[in-house]
């Protein structure tokens, strides 16, 4: 057992962690995670800036296969992920690089590859999702959004909910019903590419709790999409949600960011002074941070094991959902920490008596982003306890 | 980055699972608490015979070559089947000691001994009055008399002492200006007139000991690494051991899961398992996940170790993150097994109180979390 990086490895995550360094310094203010990138249109056009630095260097089509433009491997994309986190910077879409693209080499036609791919590496098309419906939402597969053939056309009815960034993507994937009568409400569900500005397509803000621009409801009213369009076959798209394995899972990327924020936290405790005392001495902050650090050293090491099965392809779902809980839940009490440690000024949002930038106050909020995106974290418990202990499934 | 084990590791780990459930059933375990030397000699004879006390000695004298890596690989196993007895203050504490400060003339007396089964060591460091691993703790004195040092004082919690052949006995030879400076290490015969050894009752009947010195004159050849200068032998000797800890509380952590979801299969009530009610899934969900994070931390933290890179900083996160883990999957062990749970023939009560008796060696959590506070940047 060996934890140790090859010369190569260090030498292109330095890469990576310098370039990031880099562009963190061309960031908006106030600019954070994943509201920083969808809700105003500077954090959008930086997000755009970082991705066409990262498609020029080849680093969003890191692990493809070499006859679609990739290069390097899943581990490079691993390390990149520590970087973008390490720096909250953007570029590397979420839906587009992180889930389309995995999904059309695990499942889509040589065809879809060389139309999709080539935009998703140059990082010049955004993509969104379209997946969750009002009524369905961790029970996914009871989406009825649907979708009726006609002739090489499927004319589209329904609501999607909770689609982050529908209103800066060019295009999206989406789950539609294609048969309502199938035995199983898995069956009958069909994957499918679709242009956000075509005729029919509606979408409206769901203002996230601190206002900002994150999530949409969008609304489809006879929408045609090509049939050729499908991913998979029609009806089997079920299947194809379930490629996972293809994307990186190791929420390295969120650790990292909580290696920065501890760095910066412990600077402030010790240039702070509460009654001539710095914070730093305070035997109470001391063991909450010492405790912190330890579980989020502890998470690190976990996500490495599961980059690494992840190379080999041997990771398991409910390996992911692990590093996924336990991060994004750390993540959380990070941000309560973050507040808990300004007094009133834990309140306080980007102006002039924000501490940190009104980071903490926005993680307070945003935190819920880890925890109930991709399946909130009481169904990834779910997904452990069936199929990592073998305990009895709900029926 | 290879984050899985060598063929030699799975190895190691088939023959030693094989061995400790022939040797060491739980029913053993029991028994060797109520036993007045608390581990079995024949079994203490099979597993040097395995090769396994001598795991990381290397092979000049007598031991494996294997790597510390290696060992708490293997301890993690005993860890898992619960597996009393000195071999951990021997095989850790015992054989780092020789290895990082010894002489050649120590080396060459000592190790192929502790390679061979032969002898038991233990490290003598904790006073009364003192519950933390602080030099300054350390007041026991040593005085140069002619071609000895002679040791009065009383140090307490020393491993499996009522058994030990030699003694690592931490002493202060001189007042430094920090706690640090004037700190000597003793190899100490057990026999040695002025040593005398009692048995404190512990919650895992696991023989640590109150050891009295009175005079006891300890030959100057004796003396472990420079005079004054033996802390940082200690420092490592309480990391390797910490890091050791951890891998046997993985062990005990896995057991204890794989108990708790097993039961949880087979016991009916209102009709159906208790493992199909969501309450206990999510429990039994949050078990598995802290013993996953345990483990990876513990193997990284190994595996540094093992490399010689420093972490002191990882080692304390390690033993601060693993003791609040063991303890609280245990508690939940008890708990989902009920009233049978809290019972004295089930083993789900053997592994709790072994969860508090790992969380207090080599430093409990708050201890290892001002390590880490230090370690991390904040300013003391």
């Amino acid at each position: 057992m060996d934890f140790k990086l090859t010369d190569e490895q260090t030498k292109l995550r330095k890469e990576f962690f310098d370039v990031c360094e880099g562009l963190e310094k061309k960031k908006p203010k106030g600019f954070a995670g994943l509201e920083g990138i969808y809700d105003t249109d500077e954090g959008w056009e930086y997000h755009l800036d970082c991705a066409r630095e990262f498609g020029k260097r080849g680093w969003l089509s890191l692990g493809w296969p070499e006859e679609y433009g990739g290069q390097g491997t899943i581990m490079d994309k691993v390390f990149l992920s520590e970087a973008t986190g390490y720096h909250d910077v953007p570029g590397v879409d979420i839906f587009g690089v992180n889930m389309l693209a995995p999904t059309l080499l695990a499942a889509g036609t040589d065809e879809m590859r060389k139309e999709y791919l080539p935009s998703i590496a140059s990082g010049e098309r955004m993509w969104c999702e379209l997946w969750s419906e009002p009524n369905a939402g961790s029970d996914l597969a009871a989406l009825t959004t649907s979708a009726v053939r006609k002739g090489d056309e499927y004319v589209i009815n329904g609501q999607k909910i909770w689609s982050t960034g529908a209103h800066r993507g060019d295009w999206a994937f989406a789950l539609v019903r294609t048969d309502p009568h199938a035995d199983r409400k898995q069956k009958g569900i069909t994957f499918l590419l679709m242009d956000m500005k075509i005729p029919g397509v509606t979408v409206k803000p769901l203002l996230y709790m601190d206002r900002c621009h994150l999530y949409n409801e969008v609304f489809l009213d006879d929408v045609r999409v090509p049939v050729r369009n499908v991913v998979g076959e029609e009806n089997q798209g079920w299947g194809v949600t379930q490629t996972l394995a293809n994307f990186e899972r190791s929420s390295l990327g969120a650790i990292m960011a909580m290696h920065r924020q501890i760095e910066e936290v412990v600077e402030y405790c010790n240039e702070t002074k509460v009654n001539g005392v710095p914070l730093a001495k305070n035997p109470l902050i001391r063991n909450r941070l010492a405790q912190m650090a330890s579980e989020l050293w502890a998470s690190h090491a976990l996500a490495y094991k599961i980059a690494d099965a992840q190379s080999k392809n041997e990771m398991a779902a409910f390996d992911a959902s692990a590093v996924k809980v336990f991060s994004g839940e750390l993540q959380a009490r990070m941000a309560q920490f973050g507040c808990d440690l300004l007094g009133p000024y834990g309140q306080v949002k980007h102006s002039k008596w924000a501490q940190f930038d009104g980071f903490f106050e926005k993680w307070y909020q945003q935190s819920f982003i880890l925890n109930v995106a991709m399946g909130t974290n009481e169904i990834q418990r779910n997904i452990i306890a069936w199929y990592g202990l073998g305990l009895p499934r709900m029926k | 980055m290879e984050i899985s084990f060598s063929e030699e590791q799975e190895m190691l780990i088939k023959t030693a699972a094989d061995f400790l459930a022939a040797e060491c059933p739980k029913t053993k375990a029991r028994e060797l608490e109520e036993d007045e030397k608390g581990y079995s000699p024949e079994m203490w004879k099979k597993m040097a015979e395995l090769g396994w006390m001598g795991l990381m000695i290397p092979e000049e004298h007598d031991g494996m070559g294997m790597t510390f890596q290696d060992l708490t690989i293997l301890i993690e196993q005993m860890g898992k089947n619960v597996t009393p007895g000195p071999f951990a203050c021997t095989v850790v504490e015992g054989a780092t000691a020789i290895l990082e400060a010894g002489t050649e003339e120590q080396k060459k007396e000592f190790l192929p001994k502790i390679a061979s089964g032969e002898a038991i060591f233990t490290t003598a460091l904790l006073e009364p009055g003192g519950i933390y691993y602080e030099a300054s703790g350390v007041g026991l004195k040593a005085t140069a008399q002619g071609e000895n040092f002679v040791l009065n004082g009383t140090k307490v919690f020393v491993e499996m002492a009522n058994v030990a052949n030699y003694l690592i006995c931490v002493a202060r030879t001189r007042e430094g200006s920090s706690g640090e400076e004037g700190i000597s290490l003793f190899i100490v015969d057990a026999k040695s007139p002025g040593v005398s050894c009692e048995v404190i009752p512990t919650i895992a009947f696991d023989k640590l000991c109150e050891v009295r010195f009175e005079n006891a004159a300890v030959p100057k050849k004796n003396v472990l690494g420079e005079v004054d200068k033996g802390w940082p032998i200690v420092e490592t000797v309480l990391r390797r051991g910490a890091i050791a800890k951890c891998a046997e509380s993985v062990g005990g952590m896995q057991a204890s899961l794989d108990m708790t979801v097993s039961y949880c299969k087979e016991r009916v009530q209102y009709d159906r398992p208790i493992g199909a009610f969501q309450a206990l899934q999510h429990i039994m969900a949050d078990m598995w996940m802290v013993t996953q994070t345990s483990r990876y931390l513990t193997y990284q933290t190994a595996w540094m170790e093992s490399e010689g890179i420093p972490c002191a900083m990882e080692g304390a996160m390690a033993k601060a993150y693993v003791n609040e883990n063991y303890k609280w999957i245990t508690e939940r062990t008890v708990s989902l097994h009920g009233g049978i749970g809290t019972s004295r023939e089930h083993d789900a009560g053997l592994y709790y109180r072994r969860a508090k008796a790992a969380d207090t060696a080599f430093g409990s959590t708050d201890f290892q979390r001002e390590v880490v506070a230090q370690k991390i940047g904040l300013i003391s």
